[in-house]
């Protein structure tokens, strides 16, 4: 039971950096490549705000929060709203990835920090496994951020703006939707999210430079099992990807790991080449 | 009167040719490479401008190396001439590297020796640039050939080889009494031949290996292969890990409740992790209470060792020493040129390579981070006794050793 805890746990990480690229999809229709880098700087900010100013979980959760989501901001005027054609993000995404990490590098240099978990670090047991606090706190944090976000996505004006930049970009600013500003917070809101939850991936990744690359792939193979534009299906591409993981090292052998995981996701792309939880669109032709 | 200018000429002739020959026998005696000025010029590439831990690795060899020029002066240099250090930051890139090397060595003095500081890529680009140029070196990265005396006659290694890393693992198996071990490694190359290598050393010398399990760099949780190693029921663990992987794998430890001995490799010594205090650093915690790891001699401090601890006083105060001793190797270098230059008495890279074969000067050198590096005519690799590796509980580190 412990390789099943660790394994939702680790993919829990995973959905979280696929529900950052999950919005911005949404919103922009592209994908933002420097997500799981955002979360770096968001643990390594939590590292600085508890163990080096000792300043309340709580604070150093806002404070991340704030600072990871200006950066954010930043990216989007640099790297995002310049750039006329769409192909091109990928590319000016990725760059921005390469900067964060190499400002990390600079900052903190290679070597991890040991980021303290405010409920605590010690190893508890549960359902006949052994697994830290912090493990069972970032599933259900996943989970409740996907229903918390379903549920605003369906119900606030937003949300429902959002959805229909996702549908019909066009549509939507026909219908008055300010489509620029939407996106823009949408982006914005990523950074936010990857600098809070700094306080929940930091004390399980520690705070290192090499997370970002570590995690960027991941979320994305999370992203496409479940979905492109799925909320919901980060939920199983992440539980799927991280129980493959440690399965597949478990009784496979560590080689097999990602092995599996692709091979997984090889064949539900053969079977549902949308990902499990999006419907497939008629084109009209 | 026109005998007597006749017989003056010849004199001042004589004593022009006299000195011609007293000039020429003093070059020959010391004769390839040098300034015009008498010293002599060592360059030491380093990536003092690469990221994060190569940047320090590099601080703490270059560091090593200015300490040393210092205190070879001190000692009256090397041949009666002053050694002048002279830093290329190479930023751990090989192409960076090579450029800056060529363009110093085109600016047409010679240096006596080069000393690489960075990773194994930078030695593969460099070392046949030396060799086509015949300049002495003494590198910290070792390659598939840069210790084969047939292709880099004029290169020695100065970190000894896996294998002797890996020897020094046996005789502490056995002092412990350990029948059965399990090995975990990482995926890197490195890694990759520490896992082949301690499988073949361990089952030569009878000790069983109950499983023998790699683990991607990448990744973020190595419970799933602890999970498999402890089934196997070994007596201890042997670990090589290092930086973030290190971090995850005591995780994973403490996380399976696994109480076992774990001797790690020179990289578990390396991660600062293990050498700073909760709650940024792990010492003192349970994740390191099994924990011992393979150092020098030289990387843990002892009072008693005067010599060793006035080389890292000078260290300190020349710079940083912003990794383990370990990397420190260049402070030794300065002191093996010195020893083979004077025995050989010459500066030429050919006599000063044969000279370094020779155990009394090695042994004359008196080098500190390893005791002796017994070079031979058939591997200019250090050959490190089993002895002079210890095995350490993680402790606080100051000045690149463990107190």
């Amino acid at each position: 039971m412990t390789i099943i805890w660790s394994g939702m746990a680790i993919g829990a990480v995973y959905a979280l950096v696929a529900i950052g690229y999950n919005i911005v999809f949404i919103s922009q229709k592209t994908f933002n490549f420097a997500q799981a880098s955002l979360m770096m700087l968001g643990a390594f900010i939590t590292y600085v705000g508890i163990v080096v100013m000792q300043l309340p979980w709580w604070l150093v959760g806002i404070m991340a929060a704030i600072i990871v989501g200006l950066i954010a901001a930043l990216e989007e005027r640099i790297a995002i709203r310049p750039v006329k054609d769409m192909h091109n993000l990928l590319v000016t995404t990725l760059g921005a990835s390469i900067i964060l990490q190499g400002v990390a590098q600079l900052i903190w240099g290679g070597e991890p920090y040991r980021v303290p978990f405010f409920a605590g670090d010690q190893v508890i047991s549960l359902f006949g496994g052994n697994v830290y606090p912090v493990e069972l706190v970032l599933v259900a944090v996943v989970i409740l951020l996907v229903i918390g976000l379903n549920q605003f996505s369906k119900h606030s004006l937003i949300g429902i703006a959002l959805m229909g930049m996702s549908e019909d970009r066009e549509a939507a600013q026909l219908r008055g939707v300010d489509v620029r500003r939407f996106a823009f917070l949408a982006f914005a809101f990523t950074g936010v999210l990857a600098g809070f939850l700094g306080l929940f991936v930091g004390p399980k990744t520690y705070a290192v430079a090499t997370l970002g690359a570590s995690l960027a792939l991941k979320g994305f193979v999370v992203l496409a099992i479940g979905g492109f534009g799925s909320l919901t299906g980060t939920l199983a591409g992440g539980l799927i990807v991280g129980l493959t993981e440690a399965l597949a090292s478990r009784y496979i052998g560590a080689d097999f790991a990602n092995l599996s995981v692709f091979l997984i996701l090889v064949v539900i792309l053969m079977a549902k080449p949308s990902g499990l939880f999006n419907r497939q669109k008629e084109r009209t032709v | 009167m026109r005998f007597g200018k006749a017989k003056s000429l010849v004199a001042s002739m004589a004593v022009l040719g006299l000195a011609l020959t007293g000039c020429a026998n003093s070059a020959s005696s010391a004769e390839g490479a040098g300034d015009g000025d008498g010293s002599l010029k060592v360059l030491v590439l380093g990536g003092l401008g690469a990221e994060g831990i190569l940047a320090n690795n590099a601080a703490t060899s270059v560091t090593a190396a200015e300490a040393s020029v210092a205190a070879v002066n001190e000692a009256g240099g090397i041949l009666g001439k002053k050694l002048e250090i002279e830093v290329i930051d190479d930023r751990a890139d090989p192409t960076v590297a090579v450029t800056k090397l060529r363009e110093k060595l085109a600016e047409g003095e010679k240096p006596v020796a080069v000393m690489n500081s960075g990773p194994s890529t930078v030695a593969e680009a460099i070392l046949p640039v030396l060799m086509q140029k015949q300049i002495l070196s003494f590198n910290i990265g070792p390659t598939e050939t840069s210790t084969d005396p047939s292709v880099n006659p004029l290169n020695f290694d100065l970190s000894p080889s896996v294998q002797d890393y890996i020897d020094g693992f046996v005789p502490e198996i056995q002092k412990k009494k350990y029948e059965k071990v399990a090995v975990l490694h990482g995926s890197s190359a490195t890694g990759e031949l520490f896992g082949k290598l301690t499988e073949e050393a361990f089952t030569s010398s009878g000790l069983k290996v109950t499983g023998n399990e790699g683990y991607d760099n990448a990744a973020l949780d190595m419970t799933p292969q602890l999970e498999k190693l402890k089934s196997s029921n070994p007596d201890a663990l042997v670990l090589d890990s290092y930086g973030a992987p290190l971090a995850y794998v005591l995780q994973g430890i403490e996380k399976l409740g696994w109480d076992i001995p774990v001797i790690g490799n020179n990289s578990v010594s390396a991660t600062s992790l293990v050498a700073t205090d909760p709650p940024a650093g792990v010492l003192g915690t349970s994740q390191v209470k099994n924990l011992t790891m393979q150092v020098f001699e030289s990387t843990k401090f002892d009072p008693k060792n005067e010599k060793l601890n006035a080389a890292v006083k000078l260290m300190a105060e020349t710079g940083t020493i912003g990794s383990s001793l370990i990397l420190a190797y260049n402070y030794d270098a300065m002191w093996l040129l010195k020893s083979a230059a004077e025995s050989s008495n010459s500066l030429e890279a050919k006599n000063i390579a044969e000279a370094l074969l020779d155990s009394k000067v090695q042994e004359a050198a008196q080098t500190q981070i390893l005791p002796k590096y017994a070079f031979t005519s058939e591997s200019h690799a250090p050959h490190m006794e089993p002895e002079h590796l210890i095995f350490i509980s993680p402790s606080k580190m100051v000045n690149g050793q463990f107190q």
